[in-house]
């Protein structure tokens, strides 16, 4: 029987967070059948405990719903689930690029969102059919009719058909469904020629080895092919290909042009399947791989390390055990004089830092210390090299350095117009550039500023949400180098460097940022036998100085009738204490003095 | 037969003071004789299992002994005499309060062999003795050494605690003025610990402000040291002060890791290289479940102890058996010494010595 496209339609949903992707995929699992409401924990699709935790979608998935429209036909629906967050940008990209149309949802009451623009316009730079439908209608502060205007207003979307719906009540998912058919068109591959096969997502499966994630764009693949990665290079035997139902597998014989499934070619590591490569036949490859692929670079690095040396191993480990479902995660070992063994870690952004490092804590019983983030900095050296820089201690010498350039980025925030002027403050002192200055719907405006993503990681959130008492919301998107005034801070405690707390900083800001951080020091270094003097220096140029003062008591009265015990039992949570502490030098410094140099007031 | 100290525990108290945690309970004078009772029993039990035993410092400590009643105290006595061999006793020691030794009580003492009393007066002061709740006023305590001094105990030790609740360094100074103008020969000078869950913790929690800071707490050890020392009492352990040729024996015992035999509820032993305590439950003890748990010490348990116990002292410890890396940077940072082969804390090093001890073992 020859396989047709016409019944095939595949579709994301995309939302800013919080506006209810993720019950409406739910819905939609439900109504179509895929699953009974019985068999529903709330969020099929976030199966990992944090994305549930949080509300957020970390990895994609897709799954198939076979959906029988008014027409009597019946359609193959593919539900792409896509990342909500900024740090995943390039994956919901990946993921679009899977599809022909998307679904966006917009919460009633919220409006339109700084990520409901950002998800609109790769959307639309994808080409793809955009059916809007306005959800939580059934909150008391539901607006549906200001939200479809702002939708025409802001984004030029038709909305007159646009489904008024509660995921969260299960109002209006048949017209949504119907929708899809009518208004998303079927894909239009071409089923004879070369295989391309796109991957928007790879995971780990225990038993059938890393598994890609595809949309069949042109030509079949079945279970014995012998396929290429087109940018990877390497080439691997089919042993399954097949769609997704939730939380399971359905093997097939083939997967045709348009369709969207699983391809396993028994690939033990899961870095060979890279998402936004195209898979096709090793003997008859397709000329062209299918456009968009770039390889995902970290942006946000930091050091981490087990508080007990002895768990080095574990979270070793550990790391690898996430990398195989998280291709984007990188580490290599690192030593810090400070911290002993532990590994340099790259993430996509702070909110995949924050999860790894959830993730090793919970998953793994870990106890981490953390050195402060960095971004990757270009170093043009006196001699005409360039480097790149994510680790401060890897600086050259000044001398050697001709000049650097720091990453910038295109940040977005969405706040009420009541916070403007805090906003503005922020990103002044964040050392932004004004861009751009727009007034929304529901009395907010939307800020658009340069801002050095290195201020970005150095508790930005933190002051925006505080300073505006939660209501802003923010994006970023990496813009590129500038060329800046950078140098390098470092710390020394009792006249001796701490390599874990040296931090790349622009000239401007080093005296604040040295004389804030020898003060939190200050706090958190418990008084030892000696003086320890804190200083925070530039070249061999001091610029901040604490002190520490001296132990002047501590010692147990008595014993008593020859019960040593209590002094034993104090000795002993003292002597855990310390082993929890690292040795910088003569100098004992606990583990959260490394997480010191973030968090300022 | 077996040659060690013996701690003899009486967990009775007239009143539970403010700032006690120890095993000892008030309002249960009726249960006195059913305690000693079982108290001979494990006299007995342990006299057979060491195949007797015979003491070189005896210590009868509390809870409040001087609470029994004068027969109580003689029947005590008499189950000692009993069970343990006291011929080679150098030092028997009882622990009592003010208000609660009478002239016949004292007597009992004299007649069974107590040669050094050990007196709890905690303060000179009875705005403080109150805050502390004491059942005594300076006035009973100074009379109560005065009378057994009389009756012939000249080998008396008192108690002084520190950093009390509003205790300024002249009310300390005061305190320790007296003392010394009474007929003693060692004080134990202390500061005071608040401990959880006793009323001191409330108050501290409620009216931190009236505690001294860690400076004053500082200052006022000092002050001990300084004033006593002035007077003849010489700091030969961390909280003990004595005129030479009376420090306490059977405290030694504990600093050099001598063994002891502790007898009586919740007491502790240390019996060839075997730490061990007694229940602290009355009822599991007058049941005759004595035994609560066994330590077992491992090389490192024994060196921690020496360190920990062999520094509070004026003899301090070997100096080989340190780790010399460390010992040395203390001694240019002029927290220890170390003179014949001995190594011992500073002043200011007495003032920390668990950081001391930390970065030793």
């Amino acid at each position: 029987m020859p396989h047709t496209q016409e019944n095939i339609r595949n579709f994301c949903i995309i939302a800013h967070i919080d506006h209810g992707k993720s019950t409406l995929a739910d819905r939609l699992l439900e109504v179509t059948g895929v699953m009974a409401q019985r068999d529903m924990t709330e969020q099929v699709l976030d199966s990992m405990e944090l994305e549930r935790e949080r509300g957020i979608t970390i990895k994609s998935k897709a799954v198939r719903l076979p959906y029988t429209a008014k027409d009597g036909k019946t359609y193959e629906y593919n539900l792409i689930d896509t990342p909500g967050h900024v740090d995943f940008t390039y994956e919901v990209s990946r993921a679009l690029a899977a599809c022909e149309g998307v679904i966006l949802v917009v919460d009633a009451s919220q409006g339109i969102e700084a990520q409901t623009l950002a998800n609109v316009y790769m959307a639309l730079d994808h080409n793809l059919e955009i059916l809007p439908v306005i959800n939580k209608i059934d909150l008391p502060s539901a607006q549906p009719e200001v939200v479809k205007q702002e939708i025409e207003d802001e984004i030029g979307l038709d909305t007159t058909d646009c489904p008024l719906i509660s995921a969260k009540q299960g109002i209006g998912i048949e017209e949504v469904l119907e929708m899809v058919a009518t208004h998303i068109p079927p894909p239009q591959g071409d089923p004879d020629a070369p295989l391309q096969a796109l991957i928007f997502d790879s995971y780990y499966d225990n038993y059938r080895g890393a598994i890609s994630s595809v949309r069949i764009k042109n030509g079949r693949v079945r279970v014995g092919d012998h396929i290429r990665m087109m940018a990877g290079g390497r080439e691997f035997d089919v042993t399954e290909v097949g769609t997704y139902r939730p939380g399971s597998y359905a093997p097939c014989e083939c997967l045709n042009a348009g369709e969207v499934g699983y391809i396993a070619a028994s690939i033990k590591d899961i870095a060979d399947i890279r998402v936004g490569d195209t898979i096709t036949h090793a003997d008859a490859p397709a000329a062209e791989p299918l456009p968009g692929y770039k390889p995902v670079l970290p942006m946000v690095y930091c050091g981490i390390y087990p508080a007990d040396g002895a768990d080095y191993e574990t979270l070793k480990d550990a790391l690898e055990r996430l990398r195989l479902n998280d291709a984007s995660l990188s580490y290599e070992p690192e030593t810090s004089v400070a911290l002993g063994y532990g590994f340099r870690c790259g993430f996509l952004g702070l909110l995949h830092m924050e999860i790894i490092q959830q993730r090793l804590e919970r998953e793994f019983d870990l106890d981490l210390v953390t050195t402060a983030p960095s971004v990757v900095y270009n170093v043009i050296k006196t001699d005409g090299t360039k480097m790149s820089i994510d680790d401060p201690t890897n600086l050259p010498p000044m001398t050697e350095i001709d000049y650097m350039e720091e990453p910038f980025v295109d940040a977005q925030v969405i706040t009420p117009a009541d916070y403007v002027g805090a906003v503005m403050d922020i990103c002044q002192d964040k050392r932004g550039t004004f861009r751009d200055m727009k007034y929304i719907e529901g009395g907010r405006v939307l800020l658009n500023y340069d801002l050095p993503l290195n201020e970005v990681i150095f508790d930005f959130f933190d002051q925006l949400k505080s300073r505006t008492r939660g209501y802003a919301s923010f994006d970023y998107e990496l813009k590129g180098y500038v060329r800046s005034d950078l140098v390098r801070l470092d710390m020394l405690l009792n006249g001796e460097m701490c390599d874990a707390l040296s931090i790349i900083v622009h000239k401007d800001r080093a005296y604040a940022r040295g004389r804030s951080i020898a003060e939190k020091l200050r706090e958190v270094i418990p008084r030892q036998l000696f003086e320890i003097p804190i200083q925070a220096a530039i070249g061999g140029k001091v610029i901040a100085r604490e002190t520490v003062k001296a132990l002047r008591k501590d010692v147990l009265a008595k014993c008593y009738g020859g019960d040593i015990t209590r002094k034993k039992k104090l000795l002993e949570k003292q002597k855990e204490g310390k082993k929890r502490m690292r040795q910088v030098g003569s100098v004992e410094v606990p583990s959260e003095a490394f997480m010191a140099v973030l968090k300022m007031d | 037969m077996k040659d060690c100290s013996v701690y003899i525990h009486i967990s009775f108290c007239a009143r539970k003071c403010a700032y006690c945690d120890f095993v000892s309970f008030a309002d249960a004078a009726h249960q006195i004789d059913e305690y000693l009772a079982a108290l001979e029993t494990e006299m007995q039990t342990a006299c057979r299992s060491y195949g007797g035993i015979k003491a070189s410092t005896l210590f009868v400590g509390g809870g409040t002994p001087s609470i029994l009643e004068t027969e109580q105290l003689a029947r005590l006595f008499s189950s000692i005499r009993t069970f343990i061999s006291l011929d080679e006793c150098r030092e028997f020691t009882v622990e009592c309060n003010p208000g609660t030794l009478t002239p016949e009580k004292l007597a009992v003492l004299r007649e069974y062999g107590v040669n050094r009393l050990s007196l709890g007066v905690q303060t000179f002061d009875d705005r403080l003795l109150r805050v502390l709740g004491r059942i005594h006023t300076s006035r009973e305590a100074a009379d109560t050494i005065s009378l057994a001094h009389d009756m012939g105990f000249h080998n008396i030790s008192v108690d002084l605690m520190h950093s009390l609740p509003d205790q300024s360094l002249d009310d300390l100074q005061a305190s320790l003025e007296t003392a010394v103008s009474l007929p003693i020969r060692h004080l134990s000078c202390y500061s005071l610990i608040v401990e959880e869950h006793t009323p001191m913790a409330v108050m501290h929690a409620r009216q931190p402000q009236r505690f001294p800071s860690e400076d004053d707490s500082l200052s006022m050890q000092r002050l001990c040291t300084a004033t006593l020392a002035r007077h003849g009492f010489e700091r030969y352990e961390i909280s003990n002060y004595a005129q030479p040729g009376f420090e306490s024996l059977h405290n030694f015992t504990y600093w050099r890791r001598g063994d002891y035999l502790g007898l009586g509820l919740a007491a502790h032993s240390l019996m060839n290289g075997e730490r061990f305590s007694n229940t602290e439950s009355l009822d599991d003890y007058l049941n005759g479940l004595r035994r609560n748990e066994v330590q077992t010490l491992t090389d490192d348990d024994v060196y921690e102890e020496t360190v920990m116990l062999g520094l509070r002292t004026r003899e301090g410890v070997r100096a080989d058996i340190l780790p010399p890396k460390a010992l040395s940077r203390l001694v240019r940072q002029g927290l220890m010494t170390v003179r014949d082969g001995r190594a011992r804390v500073t002043e200011d090093g007495a003032d920390v010595l668990n950081a001391i001890i930390l970065e030793l073992i």
